[in-house]
């Protein structure tokens, strides 16, 4: 419990933003907690299990045009942001039961392509999704202020929700099998954990907060087309965030989703034209100099003292 | 390049002086002015500089800094015992949506900026509005032509794109009265925001005029080989072909429709042929298609804007560039142009008072007569249909501009 207070604290300082009054700062907020979602979601099945997914933007994607399409729809944005978790979700069940037999570079080829398939069924069912015209939602009649709050709220929500679970697998047998999964799939089968379930398991569980996050993304920003939902960048940023703060831990993913942030948007904001290269370039050198990400950092440090914490053993079995 | 490409800095310069006025920004970015002799106007730019987007992001970059260049030269805007010196403070959104409303809301609330030009097309253009409506800043959109993004009851938003469908409508009626055997069209849109929009819109014009449509055909977006659909579309004769895409599309279509023996009696592509390099790649078979858009340098305006006539514009441009500008540049200096008689109309640039110019305003600019509606989407606009005939764009509609009649077959 000495453990879980303080982030509950760092949750509930972070929840009081919005008494700033600064809506550019809640923006990033809610961009910092949906990255933070994305990135402890694809810690579960890439950090604890060992498999490099990149299936990130089709989960987001697949989650953002379910929450439009049923807000269009008429269905009310709550219960529309719940139904895009579960279409993520049971899509990440029949797709995991398909291309988790898979390993390394083959499991990660196999999860790229899906973002690519769902964009190019996107665009051409334009009777549904408006194909290339891209998807309207339905406008908020309510103050942007009230808006702004709503979202970065309701965002916040969500990362605390993502992290909640992974603290519960972390914990959970569930988090063992797949550490043991990592290190050694076939001999995990032999002592008797169900390798498969477990992969499948994992693998839904990276994608039901991440189709939410997408339904929560397309109606803060009221529109949404299939190259903006599907890219690339969206599998490949938690992956990148992930790496920073130390996968395979559960506050790993959040570190690195803010550093990930800050970063960009220093960047973003004093580099005009190469401000792409520029990050990348800087995520290389971090990545480089910090294998372990910045809680390997502290493990490093603290090691003597604390050998055996259930946190920290993770990320070692690099 | 650097974050901010600016005309004037009169304050701040190099990396050093960008970080400290980062830091203050946020609090004093009324004290940045207030020094210098001569004040500085900061108008936002949001623009895909790179990503997807960045050819149209670097066109409409070349419109406004032409426009505060010239301004510049000119000494400045004058309200008032005032003078302005223009500043454009650009943000690359990377052709991301989500990242152009984001640049919006930074450009008001950090940099600090009076005015904002919308992003890039009718979708971030429309995303990114609710933004600067919310912060009261007048925003001129130059590259947002669907009407769902003005009907949404905002006050601040003006643009310089007439819906589509002026644009179909006029080609349409052309083409069923020119008293040639006209009967069926068949229509190949790329599978994209704007391509696919018109084409929509051409369907229901060329309905209207009571003409067949044989098929509606997409492509993908990067598609090179388009064999399979010509190949039908052979089959069924069309009199009328009409295709959309970006010049790149355009170019490929019109060399793999000769290729197959497609010979419309008339062809019609829309955006390609607009641009020089159409003429250029296409060669001879550039000869005889047909197309529209909001302007083309062989209008003819003699505007009350910095730019004065629009064969003026062209001249400045060319002399600027090296290049004929298109409607996309046009389109964001006419933006500039507009903006600046607003405010001096205003005699301030106090927001609610430029808004109401922008509303009130009724005007001939090199661009074209200006005027907005109720919803801010410009009305006095007769965007151009023009024809390849000899080698160069030929304006055919509207009357007053009209340079050739409209040619039909010979389409190899």
């Amino acid at each position: 419990m000495t453990r879980v207070l303080p982030v509950v604290l760092v949750i509930a300082l972070v929840a009081a933003l919005p008494l700033l009054g600064d809506n550019y700062l809640l923006r990033l907020g809610t961009m910092g907690a949906m990255y933070a979602v994305m990135a402890l979601s694809w810690n579960v099945i890439g950090g604890f299990a060992g498999y490099p997914s990149f299936a990130t933007a089709a989960f987001f994607g697949l989650g953002a045009y379910t929450g439009a399409i049923l807000q269009g729809a008429g269905v009310y944005m709550p219960l529309a942001w719940v139904a895009a978790c579960l279409a993520a979700a049971l899509f990440a069940g029949l797709l995991g039961l398909a291309i988790l037999h898979l390993k390394g570079h083959y499991f990660a080829i196999a999860s790229l392509v899906v973002a690519e398939v769902l964009l190019e069924i996107t665009t051409s069912w334009t009777s549904l999704t408006g194909g290339g015209m891209g998807l309207n939602l339905p406008i908020l009649r309510i103050s942007v202020d009230a808006q702004a709050r709503l979202f970065f709220w309701a965002m916040l929500a969500l990362a605390s929700l993502t992290l909640a679970m992974n603290w519960i697998v972390a914990n959970h047998r569930l988090g063992f099998g797949l550490r043991c999964i990592r290190q050694n799939e076939d001999a995990s089968g032999m002592v008797g954990i169900n390798t498969t379930l477990y992969k499948v398991i994992a693998f839904i569980l990276s994608a039901v907060f991440v189709g939410g996050a997408g339904a929560l993304y397309a109606s803060w920003v009221f529109y949404i087309e299939p190259p903006d939902v599907f890219a690339t960048l969206t599998s490949v940023k938690p992956i990148v965030m992930a790496l920073l703060g130390g996968a395979g831990t559960v506050l790993g993913p959040v570190i690195g989703a803010v550093l990930f942030l800050v970063m960009e948007e220093l960047v973003w904001r004093n580099l005009l034209e190469i401000h792409a290269a520029a990050l990348g370039i800087l995520i290389v050198i971090l990545i480089f100099f910090l294998p372990g990400g910045v809680l390997g950092l502290f493990k490093r440090r603290r090691k003597p003292a604390a050998p055996s914490r259930p946190l920290a053993s993770a990320e070692a079995g690099r | 390049m650097k974050k901010q490409n600016t005309t004037t800095r009169p304050l701040w310069g190099g990396a050093a002086g960008r970080l400290t006025a980062l830091a203050l920004l946020a609090g004093a970015a009324g004290l940045t002015q207030s020094a210098a002799a001569q004040e500085t106007m900061k108008v936002g730019a949001p623009l895909p500089l790179t990503g997807a987007l960045s050819p149209e992001g670097l066109k409409q970059q070349r419109g406004y800094d032409l426009w505060a260049k010239t301004v510049n030269e000119a000494g400045g805007i004058t309200v008032g015992n005032k003078t302005y010196n223009v500043e454009i403070v650009y943000v690359d959104y990377e052709s991301q949506t989500p990242r152009a409303v984001q640049s919006a809301e930074r450009l008001i609330t950090e940099d600090g900026v009076s005015f904002l030009f919308s992003p890039f097309g009718s979708g971030a253009a429309k995303a990114a509005s609710s933004v600067s409506e919310r912060y009261q800043i007048p925003t001129v959109a130059p590259t947002a032509s669907s009407p769902s993004v003005y009907d949404q009851g905002y006050q601040y938003l003006f643009g310089t794109f007439t819906p589509n469908s002026t644009l179909t409508t006029p080609l349409a009626d052309i083409v069923a009265n020119s008293g040639e055997e006209i009967k069926t069209v068949a229509i190949y849109a790329r599978n994209d925001l704007f391509p696919l929009a018109i084409a929509q819109e051409m369907e229901a014009s060329a309905k209207a005029q009571g003409l067949e449509v044989i098929s509606f055909d997409e492509y993908a977006i990067g598609t090179m080989d388009h064999g399979s659909a010509f190949t039908l579309m052979r089959q069924s004769q069309p009199d009328w072909v009409f295709a959309t895409g970006y010049i790149n599309d355009l170019i490929l279509i019109r060399k793999q429709m000769a290729d197959l023996g497609i010979t419309p009696k008339v062809l019609t592509m829309i955006a390609g042929p607009a641009y020089k390099e159409f003429i250029e790649a296409s060669g001879p078979l550039a000869e005889n298609v047909s197309s529209a858009a909001w302007w083309h340098p062989a209008v003819s305006y003699e505007g009350e804007d910095i730019f004065g006539a629009t064969t003026d514009y062209v001249a400045a441009f060319e002399a600027e560039y090296g290049s004929t500008p298109d409607y996309a540049e046009a389109s964001a200096s006419a933006a500039g142009a507009i903006l600046q008689v607003a405010i001096e109309k205003a005699g301030t640039i106090e927001p609610q008072a430029v808004r109401d110019a922008l509303a009130g305003l009724d005007i001939v600019t090199f661009y074209g007569p200006v005027r907005f509606s109720e919803t801010g989407q410009i009305n006095s606009l007769e965007p151009p249909v023009f024809q390849i005939q000899d080698g160069t764009a030929k304006v055919v509609f509207p009357e007053d501009v009209k340079q050739a009649d409209m040619r039909y077959g010979d389409i190899n």
